[in-house]
């Protein structure tokens, strides 16, 4: 088995078929058998994860963000045009919106691991705060294309 | 033995060669072995003190898995599932053990593929062009700028990119069930619209697998497609030693 995975959208393969941890950590935490006579471990943190993730999908901070990326979309010229998608392929929006939703991923990442690492004595909590981070990195897996930005432009 | 419990990882065939090198759990990772009799074994290490949600502790199980699933059928175990010692885990197997290596033959030479479909937060121009109701908040937004025009701008949008995205997923499920031997959904997961398993038979796991890329790129202004797999059976195994309906939630 030498399936590799590869996100839609990226000419570059992500190596682990099993996807990033971010793709199956609710297969390994919420999936899987489970046997009433074992225990399971009290597992303090997994629902820091969940709450991160939510975060920062639902603020309002995510509105606003998009709201902005919205505005700089430059569609004025080509409103008429039937091939707007086809034309702009959505990469003037991709370089915008991605940054600045990725920027408010990470500002909100940040308050959320200061938080939690005011909340946390142990010592090792470095450690559980890497599935954290997996989460968080999500977004910057992909360059960000600015190029395609400007080609857009000559061709307007 | 730990005095802190046996982590058990999985039930696989007896006759089951464990993975060369490969640690469980805890830090140094923790030898694996398997224990049992009959036609079923468990995999198991000692419960390291103080098991977490680490992230080397879930790649750990999840890669053991993995490697297990390459060599037969795995009946993967939940993160985190301890007994209190090996007579446990033993009285278990010889209690249910029948039930589980029919789970287990079942699942044979078959793996789950994931899915998941995110909003195409990449195609705010399509979005903009295809949706009034959006495009109508931004020309207000642009007559009117403000913290509340901005709001229900952005928040259009959310809905707009949430909904194109399940909308995607729905169909994309359709697409792929045909493919696969069953269909499980999978809990929600913050930020995606789609989150569901198949289970494919081996052979046929390249074949889903580009299925389902085309279809994402057909639909890129309408969802981020995410797969992973193939993978252990995860969603294709009871989640309580009682028999549940399959593909329940």
């Amino acid at each position: 088995m030498t399936a590799t995975t590869y996100y839609s959208d990226e000419v570059v393969a992500c190596p682990p078929r099993a996807g990033t941890l971010y793709d199956v950590l609710e297969l390994i935490l919420d999936r899987g058998m489970v046997i009433d006579v074992f225990l399971r471990v009290s597992l303090v943190g997994i629902e820091i994860l969940k709450v991160d993730a939510r975060i920062v999908v639902a603020s309002v901070d995510t509105y606003l963000r998009f709201a902005e990326a919205c505005n700089r979309l430059d569609l004025e010229r080509d409103s008429r045009s039937t091939t707007v998608p086809e034309l702009f392929g959505g990469g003037a929006a991709k370089a915008v919106g991605k940054r600045k939703v990725r920027k408010a991923a990470d500002t909100v990442g940040e308050t959320v691991r200061k938080v939690v690492g005011g909340g946390d004595e142990e010592p090792e909590d470095q450690d559980g705060d890497e599935a954290e981070d997996e989460r968080r990195e999500r977004p910057k897996k992909r360059p960000a294309p600015a190029r395609k930005s400007s080609r857009r432009r000559v061709e307007a | 033995m730990g005095t802190d419990g046996v982590y058990v990882y999985a039930m696989v065939r007896a006759g089951t060669v464990l993975p060369k090198g490969l640690g469980g759990v805890g830090s140094p990772p923790a030898p694996v072995r398997t224990i049992g009799r009959g036609p079923l074994r468990a995999v198991v290490s000692d419960a390291p003190p103080a098991l977490r949600a680490r992230r080397r502790d879930l790649l750990a199980h999840q890669e053991l898995l993995m490697r297990l699933a390459d060599g037969g059928p795995v009946l993967p175990m939940r993160f985190g599932m301890v007994a209190p010692d090996e007579a446990t885990v033993l009285e278990q197997l010889a209690a249910a053990g029948s039930r589980h290596a029919a789970m287990l033959e079942q699942l044979a030479g078959r793996f789950e593929i994931n899915v998941k479909a995110l909003p195409a937060q990449n195609a705010l121009a399509a979005l903009v062009a295809e949706e009034k109701d959006v495009r109508r908040l931004r020309e207000a937004a642009r007559r009117r700028p403000g913290y509340e025009a901005s709001i229900r701008l952005g928040e259009a949008v959310t809905t707009a990119l949430d909904r194109r995205a399940a909308a995607a997923g729905q169909r994309l499920v359709r697409d792929l069930t045909p493919g696969a031997r069953a269909v499980a959904a999978g809990p929600p997961v913050p930020g995606c619209a789609l989150n569901t398993s198949f289970l494919v038979d081996r052979g046929d796991t390249d074949a889903f697998l580009a299925r389902a890329r085309v279809f994402a790129d057909a639909h890129r202004e309408q969802m981020e497609l995410r797969l992973a797999g193939p993978l252990p059976c995860y969603s294709f195994v009871p989640s309580e030693a009682r028999p549940v309906p399959v593909g329940g939630v």
